[in-house]
């Protein structure tokens, strides 16, 4: 429950700093509303020349791209600015005064920041996933709805751990802020169902960044897709990597201290 | 051993520094070849520290203070030797030993840069569960004691190196610490500023009975503040003792102040610091200020003279200049 409580004051300061920026809030609406644009506009044109991928709609596509826009603006307003700031804090030798606090610290620098306009995606996601859901017309089961909500919690865990052991490699690599365009980059291919590409980078996009989590697999809860051996394995991989990600971070900030030295 | 509220035994650090020679050739061999270089930043360093006490920690830039106080403080694991702060063993970092604690680092700064103040110290009582009442209070009497009134309500971007310097200071003790490491407070602030938050130190040390470990570059704050210092030289406690203690062991020269009734040449009794006019500053041995004095008192006729310790900073700088490898020494 500190975690949450934490949280909320974090982001409370992270709001008011971010309200101060408003031509931010256009920036990014602008920002996302281009992205939106691109991403339909490349899935009419696919679709001008099928009627089915790998087994998915169009309309059921747009609800793969309903959950990529929320989760990547998830990922950008909570994970990626903390761990940025956690980057610069290691290099810089300013994490000091987060490792002081009487609290949990990859709790700490886990919550510190908040990229608030970013937030814009989650609610233009939700909007596009919305539509998407009128369009199929299947009424969602409140069971479709949890297994939604679950899978896509084990997905954000999941990317978090993921970051996490990434940024903590920066105790040992002082420089590592071109991971980031890395991630992007692999990122933009969870735009589509990770099922439509060739076996290896199924597999990549499955366990080494778990974007298949993050985003194929609830939108397979929204369009009847999803069987319960899956989510049992994502909750599986998701406390996995969670405890993977913790041991990281602790022996990460033995080697700050200097404990191995 | 439970009367002292910081007790530090046989502390070491050695950090493993990679080492190598200048140039692109160099930096490609170490691709392959890392060669490191032991630095013992802190060797064997002794000291504990009664509650309430106020010790100053001097020594010159690179001589291990910052070392010794973020081992304090839980950020860095010591290499060997013990460390005991209010009973808690720092770099296991538990709650209720960072709860105790404050960490203020003068040329750091932990407040929200674009934000008033006062959202930064509603954002370190939520960090540090303070109980909204005890928070109010501390806050207020914090505010009035440091002066800031109303500036809490700006931009924290918007102050003043000195005014941001208070504020972070009042931040870093609205949990009401029973230690206090202030590393450099008072740096690059202005004379004012520097005597502000000097008695605001002291106040809190009154009132709240908290030890203080500090370290500075300006003598004024030790002078005001400290009654003990530790001087470290080379990661090496030189020595561990009264202040005044210090200038009586170091202080190799007196100075005398001279006012002659007619200008004179006085050369041959001493360095002459200064002379305008009739007016002459001299430095002499220590052991011979006495019998130097009864002598000019004997040639000329003076109108005034006083005898002076050297500043607080000639004798520090005595002090390292003297081979670290002497054995410490306690007055």
């Amino acid at each position: 429950m500190g975690m949450f409580r934490l949280m909320y004051h974090f982001f409370r300061i992270g709001a008011m700093n971010e309200l101060q920026y408003r031509v931010n809030f256009w920036i990014q609406l602008l920002q996302s509303g281009v992205a939106l644009a691109v991403g339909l506009i490349s899935l009419a044109l696919v679709f001008s020349h099928t009627t089915d991928l790998a087994g998915w709609s169009q309309t059921e596509l747009l609800v793969v791209m309903g959950v990529h826009i929320m989760m990547g603006g998830l990922i950008g307003a909570v994970i990626q600015p903390n761990m940025l700031r956690l980057m610069e804090d290691i290099r810089e030798g300013t994490l000091d005064f987060a490792l002081t606090k009487p609290e949990d610290a990859q709790i700490m620098v886990s919550v510190r920041e908040i990229r608030l306009w970013r937030l814009v995606d989650v609610i233009l996601g939700a909007i596009l996933l919305g539509t998407a859901l009128v369009l199929l017309g299947d009424a969602i089961g409140p069971l479709q709805a949890a297994g939604f909500v679950v899978a896509t919690i084990f997905g954000a865990l999941m990317i978090y751990s993921f970051w996490i052991m990434l940024t903590s490699v920066a105790f040992w690599v002082v420089r590592v802020d071109e991971m980031l365009n890395l991630f992007e980059g692999i990122y933009a291919a969870g735009r589509w169902p990770v099922g439509i590409y060739p076996g290896w980078l199924r597999g990549l996009l499955t366990f080494l960044v778990p974007i298949a989590f993050a985003v194929t697999v609830p939108a397979e809860a929204l369009t009847g897709r999803l069987s319960g051996a899956t989510l049992g394995l994502a909750a599986l991989l998701a406390i996995g990597l969670l405890g993977l990600s913790r041991l990281v971070w602790r022996i990460g900030l033995r080697q700050y201290g200097g404990a191995s030295a | 051993m439970h009367t002292s509220a910081i007790h530090v035994n046989g502390l070491t650090k050695v950090y493993h520094v990679p080492e190598r020679q200048a140039g692109l050739l160099a930096a490609m061999r170490s691709l392959v070849q890392r060669k490191v270089r032991e630095v013992h930043a802190v060797e064997n360093v002794s000291f504990s520290l009664a509650p309430g006490e106020i010790v100053g920690f001097l020594g010159p830039n690179g001589a291990g203070k910052t070392t010794t106080l973020k081992m304090l403080s839980g950020l860095l694991f010591p290499s060997g030797g013990e460390v005991s702060v209010l009973g808690h063993v720092p770099s296991r970092r538990e709650a209720a030993y960072l709860k105790q604690i404050t960490l203020v680092m003068g040329n750091r700064n932990q407040l929200q840069w674009d934000l008033p103040a006062l959202d930064s110290f509603e954002l370190q009582r939520a960090i540090y569960r303070i109980p909204t009442d005890q928070f109010q209070t501390t806050r207020d009497e914090f505010i009035e004691m440091m002066e800031v009134g109303d500036l809490v309500r700006k931009p924290v971007r918007n102050l003043s190196l000195g005014e941001r310097m208070k504020m972070e200071i009042i931040g870093a003790l609205l949990h009401r610490p029973q230690v206090l490491f202030l590393d450099e407070p008072t740096l690059g602030l202005d004379v004012t500023m520097q005597r502000r938050i000097r008695s605001f130190v002291a106040d809190y040390n009154r009132r709240h009975g908290a030890t203080v470990m500090l370290t500075s570059h300006y003598m004024a704050d030790v002078e005001a503040l400290c009654r003990r210092v530790i001087v470290i030289h080379h990661g090496k406690v030189l020595y561990d003792g009264a202040l005044s203690g210090l200038v009586d062991r170091f202080a190799a020269y007196r100075q005398l102040g001279i006012t002659l009734a007619e200008p004179a040449d006085l050369g041959e009794y001493g360095e002459v610091v200064s002379a305008e006019g009739s007016k002459v500053v001299l430095r002499v041995p220590r052991a011979e200020a006495s019998r130097i004095t009864a002598r000019l008192l004997a040639n000329y006729a003076l109108t005034d003279l006083t005898i002076e310790e050297p500043p607080i900073d000639d004798v520090i700088a005595q002090v390292f200049a003297t081979e670290a490898d002497q054995p410490a020494m306690s007055g």
